[in-house]
């Protein structure tokens, strides 16, 4: 099959090859297969997909992206760690994939130190979110509530969400029924059909909060929320912890330093070039691109590994 | 109401205003209509050639439909456009062979053969086709518009009264009983739908460890959907036709037949009067037995033409033609209730997510390929004023089941009269050539070879099925609704604060899990 591809890829290469791309150093010695971490259609998939089109557009390389889903970007990461180095392979997930999940899933040849990080896209704007009309808008009616007795559901998308909430109701006094849904959207959808009462949503909630249909009750990150400013944040409710992340680009451990620097420096070109779809889509949906490539990008990965290793200590301690 | 206007023409606008296939005279022909109408002819086609049948055609096409397309919501209406042309294509030309050449192209038309091939026998085998297509289209008419006014409501309903307990009891009481209904019997469905379920299990659920996976990493996200469902319905279709081909079972073809001189040969004066009460009834059985997951076209063939022998004895007057020797009565009857149960057959597709047939399937597998959108109550979310693209593609499937009807209408009796020719192709260049078309189009969308072993794998299982009398549709729904399942319960566990009883935890609930243990008891009782 790569036979075929090559020289396609070249030819397709060639025809589209703008001014820019010629002044750059490396190009990609084929084309460079994304995987993405995503079930197909999703905000985070689109992203992806936005992202290789602008890298195609721009610099004339040839992206093919691939879904790899399932598994919160654990069996995107098993396939990507025995891929090329060379810049070829690359994968979309996100920042707790690399860190939590793969320290709760405890594999040794899937630890962080296996993978290369390329570039951020855009940070999570995780909050506690409800629905606006609804018996719980604000975090004192949930606390409210939960003292006189009621049973409330709390929607997780991933495991790192629900150990969060888990140790968030504990320090609140809180027992919540911590229900496990698929992605922000299932949480979101639960809200809608009155299955859940509340729930993490890590920045698709943005489109609903503006018009009103939905609330950030809390905001789950260490800052104010862009779309909710007077919310609270959650570790001033009681919450040890937070859920901060990324999405970002990841390539296979020990990989070639100038296809590192060449493919995070291309990533942001695209992300931050208001011009492009890519850029479009993460302003409206994820609250604007944050990108973060290089030795910055590494202290911040080391950074949240170090935390995700405190918080499971923790939860499993509980 | 307003809100619901503003959506059934945004769905409209979706259709009409999609990408465009190419312009003409200045003005783009959308792509998504042009879709139908290939379907349409391909499905008209495809009815009309014994062996091959709807879903088959569905089946080749998706793969094929998708690498064109591509996976954005923009490739959803098209490739939907297509796969309903073909579905209702495939009902009108099943009836072709079956009166032209006494052989039911399609299993459900096996009825059609019983009045239609005499009429073609004594000299009128246009007005038999004709009989056949008008029948057909307005069944098929009727039970859309009962989808289109009853999904939404269905869906609004079971989302604002059914809680995550309740949702997963019915989705118990589809699989439990679609196993009572298929096949020979409760056992053998039972058992159909408990492996489709263990096969789904692999390589799914929550933990990060991946299940069930036996250290293959391929399987770590599971079996391909699309390599398990094509092996086990269309390979293992496959295989048992080149089994009976070896071993001579292959029925003959009968020659064309001879006509008699001097019979017009068009419909005949009062031919529609006759025939709409038997229309209009044979509908409504259709649309009830469609609406009911599980429960196939044949059955419906069936009991509309029991109706129909019954009513026209007690009305019959002398001059009449019996029913068995060419009535018009019959085929009508036939042709309209197998044709209303395709449209009644998207209601729990839609509105539950629950697909009850095998067409309903590939178009479940056409949402969860793409992706953006996911059939089930949140579709028919009437949110303002952010629209719901969902729902919009949902209309935008109503509107393209419409234009299927139009076409349908218009052309379709005059393609199906010239398909006649398909029914003489030979088995033995029929099954490889289709077998060669579905091992590319799944290469095609998975582009591993992995995923041609699972085909493979599955398609000696689909054999297996069908050597054993084990009913495969069973089998592949329950294999799609497994992942569903799984995750309702696992939130309903959940949401009820760990309460292991939580299936009967509500009245409702209660009596969903009654009725699948009624569905067991006493439709296998009545089997015996």
């Amino acid at each position: 099959m790569k036979d075929i591809f090559k020289p396609l890829a070249v030819a397709a290469a060639v025809l589209a090859m703008p001014a820019a791309a010629v002044a750059e150093g490396w190009t990609p010695p084929g084309p460079i297969t994304m995987m993405i971490g995503f079930a197909a259609g999703g905000g985070a998939d689109t992203q992806a997909r936005l992202v290789a089109q602008g890298l195609e557009a721009k610099y004339g390389w040839k992206v093919l992206p691939q879904q790899v889903d399932g598994n919160s970007g654990l069996n995107l990461v098993a396939e990507l760690v025995n891929a090329p180095t060379d810049g070829t392979a690359i994968g979309m997930v996100v920042s707790e994939s690399l860190t939590y999940s793969m320290m709760a899933a405890g594999n040794p040849d899937l630890q962080i130190d296996k993978f290369t990080a390329l570039a951020t896209t855009a940070s999570f704007q995780t909050g506690l979110v409800a629905m606006a009309e609804g018996n719980f808008n604000t975090w004192d009616k949930v606390a409210a509530a939960a003292k006189a007795g009621e049973q409330i559901r709390f929607g997780t998308a991933s495991d790192r969400q629900a150990d969060v909430a888990y140790l968030f109701g504990k320090a609140a006094g809180i027992d919540f029924n911590i229900v496990p849904v698929k992605g922000g959207a299932g949480v979101m959808n639960g809200l809608r059909g009155g299955d859940l009462d509340i729930g993490w949503v890590a920045g698709a909630q943005s489109k609903p909060v503006t018009q009103g249909e939905m609330v950030n009750i809390a905001s789950a990150i260490p800052a104010k929320l862009k779309d909710s400013p007077d919310a609270p944040l959650v570790t001033d409710l009681g919450s040890k912890y937070v859920l901060d992340g990324y999405f970002m680009f990841v390539a296979p451990g020990n990989m070639d330093p100038e296809a590192r620097k060449a493919l995070g420096d291309a990533i942001r070109d695209v992300l931050n070039d208001p011009t492009t779809e890519a850029n479009g889509l993460v302003t409206k949906v994820f609250g604007g691109p944050d990108v973060i490539t290089g030795e910055a990008l590494d202290a911040k990965m080391s950074e949240m590994n170090t935390a995700a290793a405190t918080m499971l200590k923790d939860a499993e301690s509980n | 109401m307003s809100e619901v206007l503003n959506y059934i023409w945004l769905g409209v606008l979706a259709v009409f205003t999609g990408p465009d296939l190419f312009s003409l005279f200045g003005i783009g022909i959308p792509v998504a209509p042009i879709m139908v109408l290939g379907g349409l002819l391909t499905g008209i086609a495809v009815g009309a050639t014994p062996g091959l049948a709807g879903p088959m055609a569905m089946a080749i096409s998706l793969p094929i439909l998708i690498s064109i397309f591509g996976f954005t919501p923009d490739a959803l209406l098209p490739v939907f456009g297509f796969l309903i042309g073909i579905m209702k294509g495939a009902t009108v030309g099943g009836a072709v062979p079956a009166i032209l050449f006494n052989m039911p192209g399609t299993p459900d038309a096996l009825m059609t053969t019983l009045d239609g091939y005499p009429m073609a026998q004594s000299g009128q085998p246009r007005r038999a086709l004709r009989i056949a297509q008008l029948s057909s289209v307005t069944g098929d008419t009727f039970s859309d518009i009962v989808l289109f006014v009853c999904a939404p409501f269905l869906a609004v309903v079971v989302e604002a009264y059914l809680d995550l307990p309740e949702k997963t009891a019915l989705l118990i009481l589809s699989i439990t009983f679609i196993a009572a209904v298929m096949g020979s019997s409760v056992g053998k469905g039972l058992l159909a739908v408990g492996l489709g379920l263990l096969a789904s299990f692999v390589g799914t659920g929550q933990s990060l460890t991946p299940r069930l996976t036996f250290g293959v990493p391929e399987l770590s996200g599971g079996f391909p959907l699309v390599a398990a469902i094509l092996g086990v319905l269309i390979v293992g279709e496959i295989f048992k036709g080149i089994e009976d081909l070896v071993r001579g079972g292959n029925s003959g073809r009968k020659g064309a037949q001879t006509l008699a001189e001097g019979v017009k040969d068009r419909l005949q004066p009062g031919d529609i009067r006759r025939i709409a009460p038997y229309v209009g009834r044979s509908a409504l059985i259709g649309t009830i037995i469609g609406a009911l997951p599980g429960v196939g076209s044949t059955l419906a063939a069936t009991l509309g033409y029991s109706y129909a022998t019954r009513r026209h004895k007690a009305r019959k007057q002398p001059e009449d033609t019996a029913f068995g020797a060419g009535a018009p009565e019959g085929i009508a009857a036939t042709e309209a209730a197998n044709s209303a149960v395709s449209g009644a057959n998207l209601i729990p597709v839609l509105s539950l997510g629950i697909p009850g047939n095998a067409a309903a399937v590939f178009l479940i597998l056409a949402a969860d390929s793409i992706g953006g959108f996911n059939p089930g109550p949140a579709v028919f979310r009437f949110t303002t004023p952010e629209v719901n693209p969902e729902l919009v593609i949902a209309f935008g499937i109503f509107t393209l089941m419409s234009i299927g009807n139009l076409l349908n209408w218009l052309i379709g009796g005059s393609f199906m009269r010239s398909m006649g020719v398909l029914a003489r192709i030979p088995q033995h260049i029929l099954l490889p050539v289709v077998l060669l078309i579905t091992l590319t189009a799944i290469y095609v969308q998975e582009t591993s070879l992995f995923a041609l072993w699972v085909t493979f794998g599955f398609g000696i299982l689909g054999y297996l099925f069908r050597r054993s009398d084990i009913p495969v549709l069973p089998f592949v729904i329950a294999f799609i609704l497994a992942q569903p399942l799984e995750q309702t319960a696992r939130e309903a566990f959940a949401a009820t604060g760990a309460n292991p009883w939580f299936l009967f935890s509500s009245v409702t609930s209660a009596v969903f899990m009654l009725a699948s243990l009624a569905a067991v008891v006493l439709l296998g009782r009545n089997r015996m």
